[in-house]
């Protein structure tokens, strides 16, 4: 799925011939500390996924969001807001039923699964084995939403995971892990120089084997407002380790 | 088809063990071939071609499309592989696979991954509701 939210980063720059989307893509994780812009990124992913003509985009989270984010790429159109369907589980085990009767729900089936802060779903029940069978789960409704959607189309899966401190336990370094055997293209919001009042982060895609790296600048404004910029260099070195922060400032 | 999903977490590089599946899948097993899985996955190859044989891995489907795999482990138990991508509900993948990471597959997935191959897989239909029950209890099984 790294092509939607590749789409969603790239709209502050000249938008180009939007890419053929048609092949399903792999899951991917989109992963970052408190107050990264985890939510406001799933959330312009959203809108950019229902402006593409297809099904509607189902958006899992604990809680309703506590304001629409702002300017957050494509334009907040009610057309697009209608086709985004929240849905909010309360728990792991509501989370988990859902998943496991999603081949109930009537209706179109929607072409983008979106999931804010699994690591709330995940506290509840910590082991292995639970936290493999909810990321399985996640990737098996995407895939019969992709079956319903027919051939040729898909629907697409991005999961928020926040990450822990440096230092954290070596249980969430092990859970970590095995997510990311399941979510093999990850994105990486981390803390970059920011300006008086701003919040800047860099935003890494590792799209799991299917091309190099990219990386941009996303800044969100004290108003709230998000900007995106691309990393200067547009070759990405693959080599170069994430995190090696220069901290410029474009 | 589900093969071509199943062998491997997701968008991943394919390692040895998941290349002689690939392989597989478009030819049949024979002598030499069943060497090779022994080679490869060891005891557990042996373990997945005795439940291929006694039949006991079933694709469960329902109106919707959605699928599931069971698989009737030696001990009597039946344990859960979703289709489309890499999880069985057993101790063996939760420690060895999951853990641990020193194996690939338990015997489980890779009966079912063998009986996709030979076309052996039991075939049942049961309703939505049903398969949403199937997915469900999944979690309650304990090691």
């Amino acid at each position: 799925m790294a092509e939607t939210l590749r789409r969603v980063l790239n709209l502050g720059i000249a938008a180009g011939p939007g890419k053929n989307t048609a092949e399903a893509e792999p899951p991917l994780l989109l992963l970052g500390g408190p107050g990264s812009g985890k939510t406001a990124l799933l959330f312009a992913a959203a809108l950019e996924a229902a402006g593409e003509g297809r099904g509607p985009v189902l958006f899992l989270t604990r809680r309703p969001l506590q304001s629409l984010p702002r300017r957050t790429g494509p334009a907040l159109e009610p057309l697009r807001l209608q086709k985004i369907r929240f849905q909010y589980p309360p728990s792991t085990r509501e989370l988990l039923r859902f998943l496991c009767s999603a081949h109930e729900a009537r209706g179109p089936a929607p072409s983008l699964l979106l999931l804010d802060s699994l690591e709330e779903y995940l506290v509840e029940d910590p082991g292995s084995q639970e936290a493999a069978y909810l990321a399985a789960l996640l990737l098996d409704t995407a895939v019969h939403f992709s079956h319903r959607v027919g051939p040729g189309r898909g629907c697409g899966l991005i999961v928020a995971l926040q990450t822990q401190e440096e230092g954290g336990d070596s249980g969430n370094a092990l859970q970590l892990a095995l997510l990311q055997r399941y979510f093999p293209a990850q994105c990486w919001l981390q803390p970059d120089a920011a300006g008086p009042g701003q919040c800047c982060l860099r935003a890494s895609l590792e799209p799991g084997g299917l091309g190099p790296r990219e990386e941009w600048w996303v800044i969100f404004q004290p108003d709230g407002e998000m900007t995106v910029t691309r990393w200067p260099t547009q070759a990405v070195d693959t080599s170069s380790h994430k995190g090696s922060s220069s901290g410029g400032q474009p | 088809m589900l093969c071509d999903q199943a062998p491997a977490f997701p968008g991943r590089k394919r390692t040895g063990p998941e290349r002689v599946l690939v392989e597989l899948r478009h030819r049949h097993l024979n002598d030499h071939r069943i060497h090779r899985l022994k080679f490869v996955f060891g005891s557990s190859a042996v373990q997945a071609l005795d439940l291929v044989d006694r039949r006991s891995v079933t694709l469960i489907s329902s109106p919707s499309g959605r699928r599931v795999y069971q698989v009737l482990g030696s001990s009597g138990r039946t344990y859960t592989c979703l289709a489309s991508c890499h999880y069985c509900s057993c101790p063996a993948f939760a420690f060895s696979v999951l853990r641990k990471g020193d194996s690939l597959l338990c015997k489980h997935l890779l009966a079912v991954y063998l009986s996709q191959i030979t076309r052996t897989c039991q075939q049942l239909s049961v309703s939505d509701k049903q398969l949403t029950d199937i997915l469900s209890v999944e979690k309650t099984q304990e090691a």
